[in-house]
């Protein structure tokens, strides 16, 4: 006689999932996931689970917290790899760094810049903040720490001309990367990224890099929608990952840019830098409620 | 996508307009959107939590005073409860004293300690500065140039590793100044050493006020963070820099009502003028996303 055992699944309701879901978007809230960041993953993953068979004995928050897994994997995507990306390029790669005030911009100037040395690159730096105090004997310091040139003009030149010198520097020395670092500045202030654009016009990046910080909030979103829009971005480095926080930030500006990311950095000294993994962050930013 | 946010709360306030009875459902509809709002400018979803707690409570308990409607009363209500909560104003005298700036790296200690200096000296008052910030590089240059600029005379040695030596000999050398303002190097909760570090340097100046300054747009870490700053050498006042971005502040908010301090000063822009004393009013309209939130409630 045959056992009659027949696989028994249930069909996913919405109510099912209302209880793990607010937790989840909870959780992503608390992790600075933005608002807007978080209503979308949260009704992708409800969409998407809604009439979707279960079988009896897989619990519903198991099911969920897989689905917004892949969700945020999806968000994330590959990460940037540099090196391949240098490999395939003519050279010398022009990199321009962006992004406002304080994120940490010189410091992963100086950071990558290292990096890259120890991956066999020639690396110049262009001083391309000539706005704020201290900012150029900042990055020379830096420079000089790391034996890595740097192309610098006094305090209040114009930035495009320090970065069209890096390059010409850069092409006439066979040098592999330009580094260019630039001041801090607000999306909001149109004359900062008109200026920002000329710079882009002038020294021709291969690549912007837009920094930002991991422990920024909401103003994740706005400001890298407005750096994308205006000058472009194709890459992101998220620094101070290291202060505890989730990195919901990645998410956010993954989710509204849709750029990939290059760098973590994780802390003030040159080797406080990690290739980007997106299966990291998003285990990090579920620790908390999954 | 915020002016969305913005008017979804409007558009609860004006489901409640008409109501002279305070509706439940009408209530807990503005209250989430009340809730949306604030985790969108950053405030810590747990503190969200219970502020709409209080609200939605004090809404569905308290009479409505006399002649006002339902609307009118919710609003007064939000109103008064977010005001409590950053309503501490840090006073600030101008009588002699040592000032300790602290935060986290980035968030604009140095260039807000050359904009005190600034709003000092043109109280009248004689200010120096120390740059207790051994690690960065530049950052003696930074301070240095900044304070030149304005005439105020800065300690520092960028060769000295020790941030307490440079202090003390800091303090003995501006003893003729009225107002010492010392700038400290960026640092976060997990590094103990230099926890360590500024509470040495707090001992050591008797600082008459502790400061803590935070980036507008720092996210849900900043009850945790300044709770950490708070315990090592007790924040007596808030800092908010870079609101000429489009942050709302609301991690700022956070560490306050983490700190039970007050927000002292705004900072509004780069250049060492742009600083202001602190409104709440215009701050909780922004963080809300409305127009003057208290002329509607005057109003009321
Ligand atoms: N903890 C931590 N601090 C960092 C990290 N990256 C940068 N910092 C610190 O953050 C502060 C600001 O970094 P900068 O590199 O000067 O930032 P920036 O973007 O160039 O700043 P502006 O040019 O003024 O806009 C410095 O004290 C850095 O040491 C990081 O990954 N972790
Ligand atoms: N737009 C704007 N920029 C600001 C404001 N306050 C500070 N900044 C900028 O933010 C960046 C960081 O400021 P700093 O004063 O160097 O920050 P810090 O806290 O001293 O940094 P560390 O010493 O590295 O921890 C600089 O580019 C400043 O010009 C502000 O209110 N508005
Ligand atoms: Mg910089
Ligand atoms: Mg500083």
């Amino acid at each position: 006689m045959k056992t009659l055992i027949i696989d028994r699944e249930l069909i996913v309701s919405e109510k099912d999932l209302d209880d793990a879901l607010s937790e989840l978007e909870l959780t992503l809230l608390e992790s600075d996931v933005a608002l807007p960041a978080t209503d979308a993953i949260i009704s992708s993953v409800e969409k998407n689970l809604v009439g979707r068979h279960r079988k009896i004995g897989e619990s519903v928050d198991h099911l969920v917290v897989h689905a917004l897994k892949a969700a945020l994997l999806d968000v994330l995507g590959q990460g940037f790899d540099l090196k391949a990306y240098i490999a395939k390029h003519e050279r010398p790669v022009k990199i321009l760094f962006t992004g406002v005030n304080g994120t940490g911009k010189t410091t992963t100037v100086a950071k990558i810049g290292s990096w890259l040395r120890k991956e066999g690159f020639t690396v110049v730096i262009g001083a391309g903040d000539t706005y704020r105090a201290g900012a150029i004997e900042q990055i020379a310091v830096h420079a000089e720490r790391l034996g890595i040139r740097v192309i610098q003009h006094q305090e209040g030149a114009d930035p495009s001309a320090v970065l069209f010198d890096t390059v010409e520097y850069a092409k006439a020395h066979k040098i592999d990367v330009v580094l260019a670092d630039t001041a801090g500045r607000f999306h909001n202030k149109a004359n900062l990224m008109s200026q920002l654009e000329k710079i882009k016009r002038v020294m021709k990046p291969d690549l912007v890099v837009y920094v930002d910080e991991a422990v920024a909030g909401n103003d994740a979103v706005t400001r890298a929608f407005e750096f994308d829009r205006t000058v472009g971005a194709d890459a992101v480095v998220l620094t101070k990952a290291d202060m505890d926080s989730r990195g919901g930030a990645a998410i956010s500006i993954a989710h509204t840019i849709g750029k990939p990311l290059m760098f973590l950095g994780v802390g003030q000294a040159y080797d406080d830098i990690m290739p980007f993994e997106p299966a990291t962050v998003v285990e990090e930013l579920l620790e908390g409620g999954a | 996508m915020l002016d969305n946010l913005s008017s979804s709360l409007k558009d609860a306030l004006k489901k409640l307009a008409g109501k002279t009875v305070v509706d439940r459902a009408a209530v807990d509809d503005l209250v989430k959107d009340l809730q949306r709002a604030l985790i969108s400018s950053d405030v810590n979803v747990k503190l969200v939590m219970e502020l709409s707690k209080a609200i939605r409570t004090r809404s569905l308990e308290e009479e409505p005073p006399k002649g006002m409607n339902v609307r009118e009363h919710v609003l007064r209500i939000v109103y008064q409860e977010l005001v409590r909560l950053v309503w501490a104003s840090t006073e600030v005298k101008l009588e002699p004293q040592t000032i300790l700036m602290a935060g986290l790296q980035g968030s604009g200690k140095t260039t807000t300690t050359a904009k005190l200096a600034r709003y000092f000296q043109k109280k009248g008052m004689k200010v120096g500065v120390i740059c207790a910030d051994t690690f960065r590089p530049g950052a003696f240059d930074q301070i240095s140039t900044l304070c030149t600029k304005i005439n105020v005379p800065c300690f520092g040695n960028p060769q000295e590793k020790d941030a307490l030596k440079i202090t003390r000999e800091g303090l003995a050398a501006l003893k003729e100044q009225e107002l010492i303002i010392v700038d400290t190097q960026g640092r976060h909760a997990l590094e103990a050493e230099l926890i360590k570090e500024i509470i040495d340097l707090n001992v050591l100046t008797k600082a008459t006020h502790r400061w803590l300054v935070i980036d507008a747009a720092l996210g849900q870490q900043a009850s945790e963070q300044a709770k950490r700053f708070h315990e090592a050498i007790g924040i007596d006042g808030v800092i908010i820099t870079k609101m000429d971005g489009t942050a709302k502040g609301g991690g700022a908010m956070s560490a306050v009502a983490e700190t039970k301090s007050g927000i002292a000063f705004i900072g509004s822009g780069e250049t060492i003028e742009d600083l202001e004393r602190f409104d709440p009013d215009g701050f909780i309209s922004r963080l809300l996303g409305m127009g003057d939130l208290k002329a509607l409630v005057e109003r009321a």
